[in-house]
């Protein structure tokens, strides 16, 4: 999986490509922990590239977002395709994680 | 049973780098059996928490080991097998997920039976389980009324 890292603002913005699953949550796992570790629990996790994503991927982002919370910060998502929203609705992560249309939201909502 | 003859079998090994191939073979399957684009995705998600649950429970992690997925299909269902040949499932064990506490495992299965209509194992083989996941066509299922 391809995961491209910039920041705005004080915001890192992490952005992989390809399908978030098992064979991929490790390695999405590990940036994140090394971002939060940095100082830099400000996420925004861009998912318009991910078409697929099975429990370890939401494992990854459940973690990473405590992670980021206890840290001062938080994950916010955005970008996601109607499939992988679906799979947020039916596990009521919609309810808990914020979530955004476009990077530009998810990056406002920082102030 | 009585479903139709044509049937497609994967076999891969328990790498969780070998289930995007099996996704890809899935979609092929599903497109031969005309399963509607919008159902394709969610049986991708069920068919790939049962393997990723083989690899993580029945082989413990241990890479090289077979999981056989089947798919047969008629004008009433669709009938997907997905077998392994390690460390039993135990539903003693299993405990549905609380998704109130915010899960960051454990939700694999429950993902599972949003997609399909009925969710069965077989514990009694000489080895490994054997998953049977059964998806109706459009107003096929039992009790349903026709379209």
């Amino acid at each position: 999986m391809e995961i491209e890292v910039t920041q705005s603002k004080g915001v890192t913005i992490v952005a992989p490509t390809g399908d978030l699953d098992m064979g991929a949550a490790d390695q999405v796992r590990r940036v994140l922990t090394e971002l939060i570790d940095k100082g830099q629990p400000k996420l925004v996790m861009d998912l318009g590239g991910v078409g697929y994503i099975d429990s370890s991927g939401l494992g990854t982002l459940v973690a990473a977002m405590k992670q980021a919370r206890a840290a001062g910060g938080n994950l916010k998502l955005c970008g996601l395709q109607d499939d992988v929203r679906s799979i947020f609705e039916m596990t009521r992560l919609v309810k808990v994680m914020a979530i955004h249309g476009t990077r530009q939201e998810a990056l406002a909502s920082w102030g | 049973m009585t479903d139709g003859a044509a049937e497609g079998t994967f076999v891969l090994t328990s790498e969780p780098q070998h289930l995007a191939g099996l996704r890809e073979w899935l979609r092929g399957e599903l497109t031969r059996h005309k399963v509607e684009q919008r159902e394709q995705f969610g049986l991708q998600v069920a068919v790939g928490e049962i393997c990723s649950n083989s690899i993580k429970h029945a082989y413990a992690g241990r890479g090289g080991k077979p999981i056989h997925v089947s798919v047969r299909g008629n004008d009433d269902r669709l009938v997907i097998e997905v077998r392994d040949f390690g460390k039993k499932f135990d539903p003693g064990a299993y405990r549905p997920p609380d998704l109130e506490a915010v899960p960051e495992r454990g939700v694999g299965l429950h993902l599972v039976k949003q997609f399909v209509d009925e969710l069965s194992f077989d514990v009694t083989l000489e080895q490994g389980t054997r998953w049977t996941l059964v998806k109706y066509r459009r107003g096929r299922r039992p009790g349903s009324r026709t379209p």
